[in-house]
């Protein structure tokens, strides 16, 4: 059965057209994709984003199952810091990447749509065979979750609550009170603008919250956004979509996160990453921007001299830079940076060139 | 949501326009079909002198999101193509009837159009 948000009945009202993804019913867009991406990048947005997962972990051995399971060693978050990594099979493939949020005693992760049981048992199964007192309960029934994100999401957010945004800092999280609402709040985002996530309780008046959010951002054109801007606003920055990205199974050496993994820890999938990067022979994530005509998506080949030399697991038309833009992964000869690739479209050839990540740079608003 | 139609074009099912003038047609999409799709962002025409079945593939044009295939409604050969398009794609959002028109095609068979829709009775298919 496909779920919905319980928030579905607002977004109705507000004009929005559904998609479903990963089982869940979901706003793909409530006025145009363009215009809610602009909004984003230029001011600021309200996503409903509750198709993701909600799992806490608890027990004296929270730390250890996190640290054993994940690319990092939970020991270096402090308390009130959410971290971003990723929890790997023995082969070092991913099964999924998540957030964690350090809140005293336990954490919060914050799996994507359809995974909470994959990765609920998953951890539960690892604290069983590594005899660790920690486990894993699936809440994602119990919450809502929203973002704001933009350059003016702080000066919305902070109208609404008494403590000090400020105070939170990046990637640092919190017990807070919003709009009346008990809830956690979370400086990260999907975005790569500045932002927060809430995760608020059922039991908490979601819709009050929202609406009051939009209340409060009115003065700088807050509108809601779809789904279709969140992956847009993410391919932009490189930031990876499970079921795109990751799909047939893929290393974090291979999905560009090297960057997130802390080697100086043992966790599940290690062995097999340090066999990889030995041999350095993998396809790996490579940004590709169009210099034709084109718009690449999900499954077109990558082609050199006529031999397939990749695949796109993204792309869109980049609304910042009104060009096509993907991920796609490129065997190891052509990943260099303004290398020219052909992206096979429906049969036409498209070129385009390597670049260093990301498509669309800090502060793109400010120098446009 | 924008729905206009009008009285002098003749229509399909799957929301193209057909204007037809002696033995040639100009085809669009509607304006219903525009304000489905949201911020066209790209059109891909198909070659002057080409020959398309009814049925055919004529043309693509994207959203953000989306990949819509546009089918001939009627046999021909493709005489113009909007190449005004190729630069400006958001065109057919706003002006889907005049500036927007897609692909002129020289008929091969007139009493194709039988089968169109008149203005009415597109409108009650919306």
């Amino acid at each position: 059965m496909v779920k919905q948000s319980p928030l579905h009945t607002v977004h109705k009202e507000l004009g929005a057209t559904f998609t479903e993804f990963a089982g869940f019913e979901m706003p793909l867009q409530f006025s145009s994709i363009k215009e809610e991406h602009l909004a984003v990048r230029t001011s600021v947005g309200l996503f409903d984003v509750s198709h993701m997962s909600n799992v806490w972990i608890t027990g004296p051995d929270a730390e250890k199952l996190l640290t054993v399971t994940t690319l990092e060693d939970a020991h270096r978050i402090g308390d009130n810091k959410s971290q971003y990594t990723a929890i790997l099979r023995e082969d070092g493939t991913i099964i999924d990447d998540t957030i964690f949020m350090h809140l005293g005693e336990k954490y919060m992760i914050i799996p994507n749509a359809g995974m909470d049981e994959i990765v609920t048992d998953w951890l539960n199964k690892q604290a069983k065979q590594h005899a660790l007192n920690a486990s894993a309960h699936n809440v994602s029934d119990e919450y809502v979750i929203l973002a704001v994100q933009g350059p003016r999401s702080q000066d919305t957010l902070q109208k609404l609550t008494d403590i000090d945004l400020k105070t939170v800092g990046f990637f640092g999280c919190t017990d807070i009170t919003v709009a009346d609402a008990a809830c956690i709040i979370s400086h990260t985002g999907y975005t790569g603008e500045l932002g927060f996530e809430l995760q608020i309780p059922l039991n908490e008046n979601v819709e009050h919250v929202f609406r009051k959010i939009l209340e409060a951002g009115k003065e700088f054109s807050i509108i809601p956004i779809g789904l279709g801007a969140r992956d847009t606003l993410r391919l932009e920055k490189c930031f990876l979509l499970a079921g795109n990205e990751f799909e047939g199974g893929r290393t974090p050496l291979e999905a560009l996160l090297s960057w997130a993994i802390n080697w100086d820890h043992d966790f599940i999938g290690k062995d097999a990453l340090l066999e990889q990067k030995q041999t350095g022979i993998y396809r790996r994530l490579t940004c590709l921007e169009c210099i034709g005509k084109g718009i690449p998506r999900h499954g077109c080949e990558v082609r050199k001299d006529d031999s397939k030399v990749g695949v796109v697991s993204s792309g869109s038309l980049s609304p910042c830079l009104n060009k096509g833009i993907a991920l796609a992964y490129v065997d190891k000869e052509y990943r260099e940076v303004d290398t020219i690739l052909d992206i096979s479209i429906r049969g036409k050839t498209v070129q385009a060139k390597v670049i260093k990540p990301p498509f669309v740079k800090k502060d793109w608003a400010k120098h446009r | 949501m924008s729905n206009e139609v009008r009285e002098d074009l003749k229509y399909t099912d799957t929301h193209e326009w057909v204007k037809i003038k002696d033995d040639t047609a100009i085809i669009g999409i509607t304006d219903h079909a525009q304000s489905e799709l949201t911020d066209i962002v790209f059109a891909e025409l198909p070659e002057v002198g080409k020959k398309v079945v009814k049925g055919d593939e004529l043309c693509v044009v994207e959203s953000v999101k989306s990949v819509s295939e546009i089918y001939t409604p009627l046999t021909g050969v493709v005489k113009k193509v909007n190449t005004a398009l190729e630069d400006a794609p958001e065109t057919i959002n706003q002006s889907p009837y005049d500036k927007g028109w897609l692909v002129e095609i020289k008929l091969e068979n007139i009493d194709e159009t039988n089968s169109l829709h008149d203005a009415e009775s597109y409108r009650k298919l919306l």
